[in-house]
């Protein structure tokens, strides 16, 4: 067992299941969507991220990518939130714009999953 | 992929930006969770905002105070413990960070990324040069002169910085990095099309020997310029397809031989490789007695040459060793001993000797025999070496009659091979003449151009020459004199003197004017600027092409207008 395997793979799989926990819910309406678990996954992301760091194989690229793309998807959809919230109104379409970018995060969290486990099962030891 | 340095910080700084985010997190979840007070006296939590940005300013030491609201005794308590952790993984993380850039592996990737982006922006015909130094300093500077950029690979970080402090234009970019290295040249671009040569002037024939052979198996196309001092190392080179292999010693001993034999050979050589103009004064040794003192690998290349010339010679050597190979007929050529004394010169015949030679590998031991032998023989000439060219010699200023300087004519040698290889061959090609034939071309070079020619190579091709061939193809037959013609007046002539003419292979020195070119002919030709011009103007005008063949006009409407 190599305890570097199971740390990534914990951050990995954390971000996706917290994205989703955050994405899962009424499409049109914030009450579902709890801000301090959009705050968890944002967290759980960058960690996330920061382990795919300096990583060159081919792989480690393709997986740094698509946490990157969750990451920025999350950020923003925290950063609409909060500007919304201060400055401006929340209405129906920021929460749809807070909603779908966690969407699309979400997708990519899945990806980088399904790529991590493929290179998992691929490699031997 | 190529990228390292930025994988190497990525990688570094992995655990600094966990830390900052485990820490920041730490701190805005206790922040958001406990409860506060606001300005009426309600309880309140902070939001996840609030929290990131009082901890943004907090953690970097900028400190705005408390906001929204002051703080609470409970919040104070837990804003204590998440200075310390915040700062800590603050500074933590930005140490790493300025460690790194810090670091000599990453600034020499740093370096390594800049020299391959300069080197890939290069679009021009470009020559590797490894090692930076005296000579290759002048090779760069001839290069640069005549259009040709340089990449160079040097091994020591101060001789890079040197060069760098040339400040050449167009910028020569520098890699500091060992000069064998198959990577180093990959990434100086040796298998890139415009890449045309390695110049590698190393004293270590070894050195030299690998690089030629690491050179070859990159890029099978690439001329090789190296230098070489014994003949075994001649050999190895030429058996790797070296393309230029000059040898510094052979260099003195063949001038030496010239000054005494052949002094406007020598002359014609120097014109050739542009040390000197052809009305300098003649460099004349008298034909006499010569002692020569070393036999070493210069010594052996002297000996070589003047052994098949009526020269009655001498060498004086300090190590009996150096001279056991010589056949036992040959031995009274010899002597052992230490030159720097009195007696053995005084027995080698100083008095009645025509100059004494000192090339043994010590400057101050050559300088203090030919002052001996001055001291003895007041008529004697001395003649020496200089090897290295620096601002302050000590040789200049020892009164030496005759002094060689190899590092000139290696550099002159190299350049011209490279860029100009018409007038290589022609250097090559007139060693084998007589001190007459050499008279008579020095005079007639001076009286119909002038002390100084230019040479002028032009290869009958449709990127020199279209006019030319296109004539030729139309199965005419056109003579080497076309070149000769003025376009100021058809019947006047310029002053062009034909040296050198190259056709598959075969070479003929001096062809005469009355010579049918042929396609892929090469020229070498000695002309002023004006005639240069003029040869250029017939060779691709269609205008004066037509003017200085038939001496009318080329008019557009007599054949239509586009034809």
């Amino acid at each position: 067992m190599n305890l570097d395997k199971v740390i990534s793979g914990f951050f990995i799989i954390l971000a996706m299941t917290l994205n989703f926990g955050f994405f899962y819910g009424d499409l049109d309406s914030l009450e579902s969507h709890s801000k301090y678990e959009l705050f968890a996954a944002i967290i759980v992301n960058l960690i996330a991220t920061t382990l795919k760091l300096g990583d060159r194989t081919q792989m480690g690229s393709v997986l740094l990518a698509t946490s990157l793309v969750a990451d920025i998807q999350l950020i923003a959809a925290a950063v609409v939130w909060s500007i919304a919230y201060y400055v401006y109104v929340i209405d129906k379409e920021i929460v749809a714009i807070i909603i779908s970018l966690s969407g699309g995060a979400l997708l990519a969290n899945i990806t980088s999953v399904a790529l991590y486990v493929g290179e998992t099962l691929k490699s031997k030891r | 992929m190529q990228n390292n340095s930025l994988w190497i910080i990525l990688q570094k700084m992995r655990i600094p930006f966990i830390v900052i985010i485990v820490t920041y997190t730490i701190a805005i979840v206790g922040l958001i969770s406990i409860n506060g007070v606001d300005a009426n006296g309600n309880a309140y939590h902070m939001t996840i905002f609030d929290a990131l940005y009082f901890i943004s300013y907090t953690a970097t030491t900028i400190g705005f105070g408390e906001t929204p609201y002051s703080f609470t005794y409970s919040q104070r308590l837990w804003v204590t413990f998440s200075i310390y952790l915040t700062v800590i993984g603050w500074f933590y993380g930005i140490g790493t960070l300025i460690g790194l850039l810090q670091n000599k592996l990453f600034l020499s990737e740093i370096a390594r990324v800049k020299f391959k982006r300069q080197v890939n922006h290069i679009r021009k015909k470009y020559i590797i040069v490894l090692g930076f130094n005296y000579v290759t300093n002048e090779i760069i500077k001839k290069l640069l002169n005549n259009d040709i950029q340089v990449v160079v690979i040097e091994k020591s970080e101060e001789r890079a910085n040197a060069l760098i402090l040339e400040n050449y234009t167009p910028t020569v970019p520098v890699l500091v990095s060992d000069a064998h290295n198959a990577n180093a040249l990959e990434l100086a671009g040796i298998a890139k099309s415009n890449c045309k040569a390695v110049v590698s002037l190393f004293e270590d024939g070894a050195l030299n020997l690998r690089i030629a052979i690491v050179s070859r198996l990159l890029n099978k196309n690439i001329q090789l310029a190296t230098k070489a001092t014994t003949s075994s190392s001649v050999n190895n080179l030429k058996d790797v397809n070296v393309n230029v292999i000059a040898n510094p010693f052979s260099i003195i001993a063949n001038e030496l031989k010239m000054a005494i034999k052949s002094p406007n050979l020598l002359k014609l050589e120097k014109w050739i490789y542009q040390i000197d103009t052809l009305d300098a004064h003649l460099e004349k040794l008298p034909v006499g007695k010569y002692i020569i003192c070393g036999f070493g690998r210069l010594g052996r290349n002297i000996y070589q040459v003047l052994r098949h010339e009526n020269i009655e010679f001498i060498f004086i050597e300090i190590d009996e060793n150096q001279i056991k190979e010589i056949e036992e007929e040959e031995l009274d050529h010899f002597m052992v001993g230490d030159a720097d004394e009195k007696n053995i010169l005084l027995k080698a015949g100083v008095k009645n000797a025509t100059a004494i030679v000192a090339f043994t590998n010590n400057d101050t031991v050559n300088i203090s025999i030919l002052a001996t032998a001055k001291k003895i023989n007041e008529n004697i000439i001395t003649i020496a070496r200089e090897d290295e060219m620096e601002d302050v010699s000590i040789f200049s200023n020892a009164q030496i009659d005759y002094l060689f300087m190899p590092s000139k004519i290696l550099v002159n040698k190299i350049t011209n091979a490279l860029i100009n290889p018409l007038s290589d061959i022609f250097a090559r090609a007139i060693k084998s003449k007589d001190e007459h034939w050499a008279s008579l071309l020095v005079k007639e070079l001076m009286q119909r151009i002038d002390a100084n020619p230019v040479l002028f190579e032009l290869v009958i091709n449709t990127a020199q020459a279209n006019q030319i061939c296109d004539y030729i193809e139309a199965s005419n037959e056109i003579a080497l004199s076309i070149f000769e013609i003025s376009l100021h007046n058809r019947k006047l002539k310029n002053n062009v003197v034909p040296l050198l003419l190259k056709r598959e292979g075969e070479i003929v020195v001096l062809p005469s004017l009355d010579t049918v070119l042929q396609l892929d002919d090469k020229l070498l030709l000695a002309c002023d600027e004006n005639a240069q011009n003029d040869i250029e103007y017939i060779a691709q005008n269609p205008y004066e092409f037509h003017y200085a063949l038939s001496g009318e006009e080329k008019t557009l409407f007599k054949k239509g207008l586009f034809k």
